[in-house]
């Protein structure tokens, strides 16, 4: 501190004649910048809007790449990337990882923010709602100049990634629905393991033998559960959905949720605040590895995870009913963003991560079974992980059974599914009658997907 | 660069411009501490300018149109009024959501600042450690709207929960509060009740205000403690209390975060916990209806605001203000 400070009256007054000069400069600079950068960065996120595939095959490019997933599936896909920027020096990457819960509110957020990733995994609940509100880039020209070689996929799979006539997304992957199992607790007790082909009345009259012997419910409900609602759906002749309508009634929901009723009054069953668990958790928490149901209804790829989470042994077959019901379903996609700058180059990678022996030996089966065939049986051939296998094994099993796919979930999808949750738990807790819950499911979806 | 926008030193010498602001005297003197002043506010200027002013016109301007986020702002249509009246005729979910959040605010924003009063009351006493206390019950309020705080609140409310394993000391077999639709809301209530320290220390701040002749003279008067404060202490502390309804009440119409983090952002189970902002966060980013959802964002505003009046308009009749005689 100054021992004498001069008196405060005319201390800014002195100073201010001073030094006039530098203050004012320093005044009218501070204000220039404030007023001028949001210009320039304005102007410089205009700039960002045109310009397709650039000319030069060399020249450095960034791509952005955002997806969703576990540690597991980071590593595997950074390494894939890494080799391709080795193949393509030129090529690096800025990655982009959460968990799937949030995802999708982080790409529409980005998109909107006219920042979206060159490159994105997507699903088929959000696939239609991009596609027809034009976000994603239409790969069919890429796919007939065989820059984007399909030419190993089953014609189904990369079928469905078809929306209104635009490809526009390519299968990263393989699934079908997957009824997992926990094998040591059906040991253990001396209880039979169940079987691809089971009824689902004789499904249930499993699960209500699991349930007597062993105090753990047989079967996590699944009335919420838009794809094995689905499936059942497809067994009876209906589908979710007919062009732009809903493929099912509410005399078909009806039929579903008292199915499921009847299933809970003879406690195959866990609890309704157990089963609302159930439905809410991610993958890592679903009751049969938390130990509170002896099967849970899944993705058959996600078997390895499910095993990450419990050391009890598991073993998937398919949903009950006819299996044929099931289809080739891509368990997500790789698309492009319309706007992206570099196109070409996403497009190349996509095709890279698809076709590439070493890339595609790399990323396993994290996503699915390989999109590409040839490879697909090279994976399978060298994969060690125990619980890989099995889902590799079923769906290999369940290929041949396969129906024919449907059409790709149109938009107000993921809307529906969650109308499907709350009109099942409405059921599941009392509040409504099955009849009452149909019925405010069928109005809700009408409303989804007008 | 922006920067060269400044004057050319060398065009004028230090004397010229000294003696060119000697002219102008105080008056350019004054001028120039006012530039200053907006140069000085310019962080915060600019902050909300960018960050809650422009897109918050810019939303009233969503709230008629059909925007859905993903397509580009040049495409969006104008839709007038239709959002706001698919919100006032057709949507049983928004009023279903307006009916929680109002269940939630009407019992736990008294109750939290009953909660306050009554252990401000408590501790506005000189015990000894009652600085640790304060302290204590602080604490839950300052780790507020935490996402960590709302996953520990689900795992200990949830059925093997640590509050049941409280209640099975007791022979009571919980419920599954979190996962029950009839109890999810309530659990919800209890953590924003547990977190009363913030109006609890306002209410302290103001008791310690309540001059002491007050209760002397109301003593001397024979009033006992019941009467010494509802005659001296509810009045004197009104202005405080008229504070803490109006922040609280605030408070209570956002929640959000708890109720997100029990439900995983679906407001379940069965919708018991779909607080109005969240039910908005749905439309908005999950179901992508943005415009929508800028139209609840503007109905939402009106309504605090004009609760918010309502609180002023009566506060004449029950709010005493010492000011003048004090001071």
């Amino acid at each position: 501190m100054h021992p004498a400070t001069p008196p405060t009256t005319d201390a800014p007054v002195g100073r201010a004649h001073r030094t006039p000069l530098p203050r004012r400069r320093l005044l009218r600079g501070l204000l220039a910048v404030t007023v001028a950068a949001p210009l320039m960065f304005g102007a410089a996120a205009c700039g960002d809007d045109d310009g397709g595939g650039a000319a030069d095959p060399n020249a450095p490019v960034k791509l952005s790449i955002f997806w969703w997933g576990g540690d597991a599936r980071a590593k595997l896909t950074e390494d894939a990337l890494a080799l391709y920027t080795k193949k393509h020096p030129n090529v690096t990457f800025e990655k982009t990882w959460q968990a799937n819960q949030g995802y999708f509110d982080k790409l529409a957020t980005l998109t909107a923010g006219g920042n979206p990733p060159d490159l994105f995994q997507i699903d088929d609940n959000y696939l239609a709602e991009y596609a027809a509100r034009n976000t994603t880039l239409d790969l069919t020209s890429y796919q007939k100049s065989g820059k984007l070689d399909t030419s190993k996929f089953p014609e189904s799979l990369w079928q469905y990634g078809v929306v209104d006539g635009k490809l526009a997304g390519l299968a990263a992957g393989e699934n079908t629905q997957g009824l997992v199992y926990n094998k040591t607790l059906l040991t253990k007790h001396n209880l039979p393991e169940p079987t691809t082909g089971m009824s689902w009345e004789e499904h249930i009259a499993w699960a209500e033998q699991v349930t007597a012997k062993t105090k753990v419910p047989g079967t996590q409900d699944p009335s919420a559960d838009y794809k094995a609602f689905w499936v059942w759906l497809r067994q009876q002749g209906k589908d979710l959905y007919k062009g732009k309508e809903l493929g099912f009634t509410a005399e078909d929901v009806t039929k579903w949720f008292d199915l499921w009723k009847g299933a809970r009054d003879r406690k195959a069953t866990p609890t309704a605040d157990v089963i609302h668990e159930g439905n809410s958790s991610d993958i890592t928490k679903q009751l049969v590895v938390t130990g509170k149901s002896a099967t849970s209804w899944v993705w058959a790829n996600q078997m390895p995870d499910l095993k990450k989470n419990t050391k009890d042994e598991l073993g998937v077959i398919a949903y009950p009913g006819d299996p044929s019901a099931q289809w080739a379903r891509a368990s997500m996609y790789w698309s492009v963003f319309k706007g992206s700058k570099n196109k070409d180059v996403a497009v190349d990678v996509i095709n890279f991560l698809n076709n590439d022996q070493e890339a595609v030996k790399l990323l396993g089966t994290d996503r699915g079974l390989p999109s590409n065939q040839d490879l697909r049986r090279v994976v399978s051939d060298d994969t060690t992980d125990p619980a890989m296998k099995q889902s590799i094994a079923v769906e290999a099993e369940l290929t041949q059974k396969f129906g024919k796919s449907p059409q790709v979930p149109i938009k107000g999808h993921s809307k529906v599914r969650s109308e499907l949750i709350k009109a099942a738990e409405n059921a599941q807790y009392g509040r409504a009658t099955t009849a009452e819950a149909a019925t405010q499911f069928i109005e809700a979806c009408k409303s989804a997907i007008a | 660069m922006a920067l060269t926008t400044a004057p050319d030193p060398t065009r004028r010498g230090p004397g010229s411009d000294r003696a060119h602001a000697e002219r102008r005297g105080p008056g350019r003197f004054r001028h120039s501490e006012g530039l200053a002043g907006y140069v000085f506010l310019s962080p915060w200027l600019i902050g909300l300018m960018g960050v809650t002013a422009i897109p918050m016109l810019l939303s009233l301007y969503l709230s008629f149109t059909n925007y859905d986020i993903l397509t580009p702002f040049s495409e969006v249509e104008w839709v007038g009024l239709a959002n706001y009246e698919r919100m006032f005729t057709a949507d049983p979910s928004y009023w279903h959501a307006v009916r929680v959040t109002l269940t939630f605010a009407l019992i736990a924003v008294p109750l939290k600042l009953a909660a306050a009063l009554g252990v401000a009351l408590l501790l506005n006493r000189a015990w000894r450690g009652v600085g640790l206390f304060r302290g204590l019950f602080y604490l839950p309020s300052l780790l507020g709207g935490s996402v960590a705080l709302a996953i520990v609140w689900v795992n200990m409310f949830n059925r093997d929960g640590a509050f049941n394993s409280l209640l099975s000391l007791f022979g009571i077999t919980g419920k599954p509060w979190v996962n029950d639709p009839d109890w999810a809301l309530e659990t919800l209530m209890v953590l924003a009740i547990w977190q009363f320290g913030a109006p609890m220390v306002i209410f302290l701040a103001g008791l310690k205000q309540v001059p002491t002749e007050l209760y002397e003279a109301a003593s001397v008067d024979g009033a006992g403690r019941f009467r010494q404060f509802r005659n001296v202490t509810l009045p004197m502390l009104s202005p405080v209390i008229f504070f803490n309804l109006v922040l609280e009440t605030i408070n209570g119409f956002q929640g959000f975060t708890a109720a997100f983090v029990l439900s995983n952002g679906t407001g379940g189970p069965v919708d018991s916990t779909l607080m109005y902002t969240l039910n908005l966060y749905i439309t908005g980013f999950t179901d992508l209806n943005m415009g929508y959802a800028s139209a609840m964002a503007w109905v939402f505003l009106l309504a605090i605001a004009v609760i918010t009046a309502i609180f002023f308009s009566t506060g004449r009749f029950w709010v005493h203000y010492s000011d003048g005689e004090d001071r």
